[in-house]
């Protein structure tokens, strides 16, 4: 089971986490890996802090508990980054990944001790430009896979198009790309 | 909630909230915020009525309207309903 690759999403009601991780999810599943996709919700409303787990790998999953070690943490809105201990039990030489405008050096002094690869991505500015809403999943999404790779960013367009209606669909592909170019590390 | 961890000991029967919603201010992670064109504003108070976390008040001291931005969620109820459409969503 050493070749599993867990990931935690942090986000907020709303703000499409668990569509994240599902999206992820559907793009390994179509490069023939072994997925597993979970949230997890506090109150069920608008705003409340939630998360969501994605685990992949090339054989099957026989782990069925929460993440408590993600080699991955997204976190999809910066204001949880005083509110949620969003760096809790990264593993060494993991990656989390932030919107935020601020840059990675910046973060890091926020975040304090911190053993992982630190990438900015301002989303809520690039969901806002193209989809004109906050929504930053898909950003997110693009930004995570400039950070750690895992699936081809065309296995995610694909689960995109295949998740939403076209014009919806083809604004988030845009949005995809157009953090892939813009995360930032240190 | 707080982020220090609490254990089941330390927890309220039925799980009651220990930080009353006045302290724990839902309004910090708003993308929008309204801000108001003072010389459009007829200071009707329908902002104030359609307000769904009562986050406009009336300021008798003032006799002005204020937002309180603590607990504002940005939800654009308020500029919506507006009928001088005095208010206006700028990107926080």
């Amino acid at each position: 089971m050493g070749n599993i690759v867990e990931i935690r999403w942090h986000g907020r009601g709303g703000q499409g986490a668990w569509t994240a991780s599902e999206l992820l999810a559907r793009a390994a599943i179509s490069e023939g890996k072994y997925i597993q996709s979970f949230p997890e919700f506090g109150p069920e409303r608008m705003g409340a802090p939630i998360r969501a787990f994605t685990r992949i790998s090339e054989e099957p999953i026989n782990l069925h508990c929460t993440v408590y070690n993600p080699h991955v943490v997204v976190v999809l809105d910066p204001t949880l980054i005083k509110t949620v201990p969003i760096a809790d039990g990264v593993r060494p030489n993991g990656a989390i990944v932030v919107n935020t405008k601020e840059g990675p050096a910046e973060l890091r002094q926020k975040l304090g001790q911190v053993n992982a690869k630190i990438w900015t991505v301002p989303a809520t500015e690039i969901a806002l430009n193209i989809i004109g809403r906050p929504i930053t999943n898909t950003a997110m999404l693009g930004a995570t896979m400039r950070a750690v790779g895992l699936v081809n960013l065309q296995s995610i367009e694909a689960a995109v198009k295949e998740r939403f209606p076209p014009q919806i669909a083809d604004k988030n592909i845009a949005v995809v790309k157009k953090a892939y170019e813009e995360a930032r590390c240190e | 909630m707080s982020p220090e961890k609490r254990g089941w000991k330390d927890i309220p029967l039925a799980g009651v909230c220990w930080v009353p919603s006045t302290e724990y201010l839902t309004g910090d992670w708003k993308t929008f915020k309204p801000v108001r064109d003072l010389d459009k504003c007829t200071r009707c108070l329908l902002c104030a009525i359609y307000c769904p976390d009562g986050a406009i008040k009336w300021n008798p001291e003032k006799e002005d309207l204020e937002f309180n931005y603590d607990f504002c969620k940005g939800c654009g109820i308020c500029a919506n309903e507006c009928p001088v459409k005095a208010i206006e969503m700028a990107v926080e």
